[in-house]
């Protein structure tokens, strides 16, 4: 029998993968209730730097209060979801981290374990998501989106084709997530839409329930 | 603190259906964990409200107040100009954040006299407004906007 030597340090390894599985694969601890302190403008930029294709500007232009789904109590999904303006909780998994949002009840999955999506997914409101690790900056790359779907509510159109994609990086220092978003959307824009976040750990923090009623979400 | 919206009751009154909301006022300690917060909102009030302009109703009785998401709604009247009866509807954050400001309960009730309320019209030309700031016959103040969201008593700095 082969005698097995093992150093000092392959013990340790070993001893860190086996116990704690989640620490091992991720990168940085997101675990948590987290609450909304984004920039200005709900971190979107602004409007008179946003540059639309002419396709793209005739949606703007046919924009009306209706286009904001929110308010018919429909779900924002992304990217009109990106930057959300309620307590967020992320839970992270071995092969999946998962954003469980107050508002709508939304759940992301962020799959880290580098699967792609099926040939069968079809385009969904919260689309279908992948992440991995760079250093401890999650990145996170979602396609199949609906195209039944706002870029924001001050009318940017959002096409949802088979071009469109959203590539976010989330990176915690000390008590503050911060993220960057950019949607790329060719048909509407003539370069990526480009939104910013900030959300401060919340320890106590609470997630409601959000029932929505749409009578109430008009403009009188 | 309950989940408020599990206990909101839904009933009829004569001619109009009215969600009331549950009869508890958040304490004000729980407010600790949003003293600074800035109050932010998924929808860009500028495409419904001239956020550049302010209108102010005085001495107005409150018709009903809704608690509810996405907005919640005050509806109030008043004497205008012309000495008519006039109905104004405001809207208010969602009930989820005017619970986070300290606004939730029943801090409206039909009947309520105030002051006055602050806010930005409606592009429509409606009687609709997007209520910021209500001020109470007592000098109480309900601030539903901006970073300083919550209610301040009278004489309070």
């Amino acid at each position: 029998m082969q005698n097995v030597r093992i150093t000092t340090l392959e013990f340790v390894i070993t001893v860190i993968f086996v116990h704690f599985p989640v620490i091992a694969s991720a990168q940085a601890d997101f675990e948590g209730i987290w609450n909304p302190q984004h920039p200005p403008r709900m971190g979107q930029p602004p409007p008179d730097e946003v540059r639309l294709t002419p396709a793209g500007q005739a949606e703007y232009d046919n924009h009306s209060a209706d286009t904001d789904r929110t308010l018919r109590c429909l779900m924002p999904g992304i990217p009109l979801g990106l930057v959300d303006p309620y307590p967020l909780e992320i839970v992270q998994q071995d092969h999946q981290v998962l954003f469980l949002y107050e508002h709508f009840h939304q759940v992301r999955r962020i799959f880290t374990d580098g699967r792609k999506a099926p040939d069968h997914w079809l385009p969904s409101l919260i689309g279908y998501s992948t992440g991995h690790w760079d250093g401890d900056t999650l990145v996170v790359r979602t396609t199949h989106m609906s195209p039944d779907n706002n870029m924001w509510t001050a009318g940017f159109p959002f096409s949802g084709d088979e071009n469109t994609y959203v590539i976010e990086r989330y990176t915690r220092d000390g008590d503050m997530l911060t993220f960057r978003g950019e949607v790329h959307d060719p048909t509407y824009y003539e370069e990526p839409y480009v939104v910013n976040g900030r959300w401060s750990f919340a320890p106590e923090g609470e997630i409601w329930e959000y029932e929505c009623i749409p009578e109430f979400g008009g403009i009188l | 603190m309950s989940v408020f919206l599990n206990s909101v009751a839904f009933y009829e009154r004569e001619g109009s259906n009215v969600l009331k909301s549950p009869k508890f006022v958040l304490p004000l300690a729980a407010l600790a964990f949003f003293v600074g917060v800035p109050v932010t909102a998924h929808h860009s009030g500028s495409t419904y409200f001239d956020l550049d302009a302010e209108i102010v109703h005085n001495n107005v009785t409150v018709v009903s107040y809704n608690l509810v998401n996405p907005h919640g709604r005050l509806v109030f009247t008043f004497t205008d100009a012309d000495g008519n009866e006039t109905e104004w509807g405001g809207e208010l954050a969602s009930a989820n954040n005017m619970h986070r400001r300290g606004l939730g309960g029943e801090i409206f009730q039909p009947g309520d006299k105030l002051a006055s309320v602050t806010g930005s019209p409606s592009r429509s030309g409606s009687n609709f407004m997007r209520l910021t700031r209500a001020v109470f016959e007592n000098g109480d103040v309900a601030q539903v906007t901006g970073r300083n969201a919550g209610v301040t008593r009278a004489g309070a700095e």
